[in-house]
């Protein structure tokens, strides 16, 4: 491997402190190349500037270009092979990956709903916090899975807790106003976090609409609020709303139709036609 | 980062720091139906078994089996797994994709 790439072990580190540190980045991986002694090179990518070299001026310039796109949000740079023309002949083959920092699920209210939805979130991946203004809720004891425990005043429920795109918001205090009031505060910060989620009735989920639109919200910051919270998969039970959440959460990742998979892959229309078994 | 990502990465940095040699898959491209997409990533490291999964039972056998011969040459290469067999043949390739998966050594870091 050429001098200017990074090996895996030396990514590594670098990777994992820039993306801890709040930073997104691209990594080329070289999977194909004149000269095969260059395959598995690495060339990262992070705030406007490169770690490691292609080597060749053309081949970097391109990258660079790909990675600052990437890196900015263009959907049409996405995760994938890369060709990156050589200055000679020829050409490199390259793996474009993209990180962000790591996801968090932020819980407000330490309730019934917050216990399993924590466990949920850890198992996710998810960096998860827990805030309620009680003392004895917000507890290591009832939260084991947390990574941060905090004590808020829900008149400023965010002082102190930095939250971005990549942060999951779920409202479930004890209270409907309380929830109301922590959702009217993040509608008014930025960035915004990435999920937005506020337990509610249908009929509190129109009044919490009406009642935002009077403050003056802007339209488009009330569609980013999911309310009533959750996939519609009839769940009772806090643990069952727990998963609903979960659900709508990986689905935001993902993507896909929310409906059952054996309906979408039409595996019974195309066993038995139209008319079913 | 995602938290898989994030076990792998963290992986190849313990393995680094305490001089293990190691392997890495990442599955680069993928066709049809298959378990996992791109930038899925597995670490097979011999003394502490695999961090991450390139997608279970279907054709995961094949890219361990890439693996440890990536630990033995110490070349990178590329693979293909090809998981269109028969339905019926319960084989475990039943998924219906093909996944291009790129197979590499990880030295410790400074060789």
């Amino acid at each position: 491997m050429n001098p200017g790439f990074l090996s895996p072990s030396q990514l590594a580190p670098l990777l994992l402190a820039a993306t801890e540190g709040g930073d997104r980045a691209a990594v080329f991986m070289v999977v194909s190349h004149p000269d095969p002694k260059q395959l598995g090179g690495r060339v990262l990518f992070c705030g406007g500037e490169a770690t490691g070299s292609f080597q060749d001026s053309r081949a970097h310039a391109r990258a660079t270009t790909l990675a600052k796109r990437a890196i900015s949000g263009d959907l049409s740079v996405l995760p994938g092979l890369q060709t990156l023309p050589l200055e000679g002949a020829g050409e490199i083959l390259a793996y474009l990956e993209l990180h962000h920092p790591s996801p968090e699920l932020v819980i407000v209210g330490a309730g019934h709903i917050a216990q399993p939805m924590c466990t949920l979130g850890a198992l996710l991946g998810l960096r998860v916090r827990v805030l309620d203004d009680r003392p004895g809720f917000a507890t290591r004891e009832r939260f084991p899975e947390a990574h941060d425990l905090h004590s808020v005043d829900f008149s400023d429920p965010f002082a102190g807790v930095t939250l971005h795109p990549w942060s999951h918001l779920v409202l479930v205090t004890r209270g409907h106003r309380y929830d109301y009031e922590c959702l009217r505060k993040v509608l008014m910060r930025s960035p915004l976090p990435g999920y937005i989620g506020m337990i509610s009735s249908r009929r509190r989920a129109r009044a919490t609409f009406d009642a935002l639109r009077q403050e003056g919200i802007e339209p488009e910051l009330l569609l980013k609020v999911h309310t009533p919270i959750g996939l519609d998969i009839g769940a009772q039970t806090p643990a069952e709303i727990a998963v609903s959440v979960a659900a709508e959460i990986v689905h935001l990742w993902r993507g896909g139709s929310c409906r059952p998979l054996q309906e979408t892959e039409g595996v019974l229309e195309r066993t038995f036609g139209q008319e079913g078994p | 980062m995602t938290s898989e990502d994030l076990a792998v990465y963290r992986g190849i940095l313990e393995a680094g720091r305490a001089g293990r040699l190691c392997a890495l898959a990442t599955v680069v491209a993928t066709r049809g139906s298959t378990p996992r997409k791109n930038g899925a990533k597995m670490l097979v490291d011999p003394a502490e078994g695999l961090v991450g999964t390139v997608g279970g039972g279907c054709g995961e056998a094949q890219v361990i089996n890439a693996a440890k011969e990536a630990l033995e040459t110490g070349l990178p290469r590329m693979i293909r797994v090809d998981l269109t067999d028969d339905p019926l043949s319960w084989s475990g390739a039943i998924c219906g994709g093909v996944l291009e998966v790129f197979v590499e050594p990880v030295f410790p870091f400074g060789q």
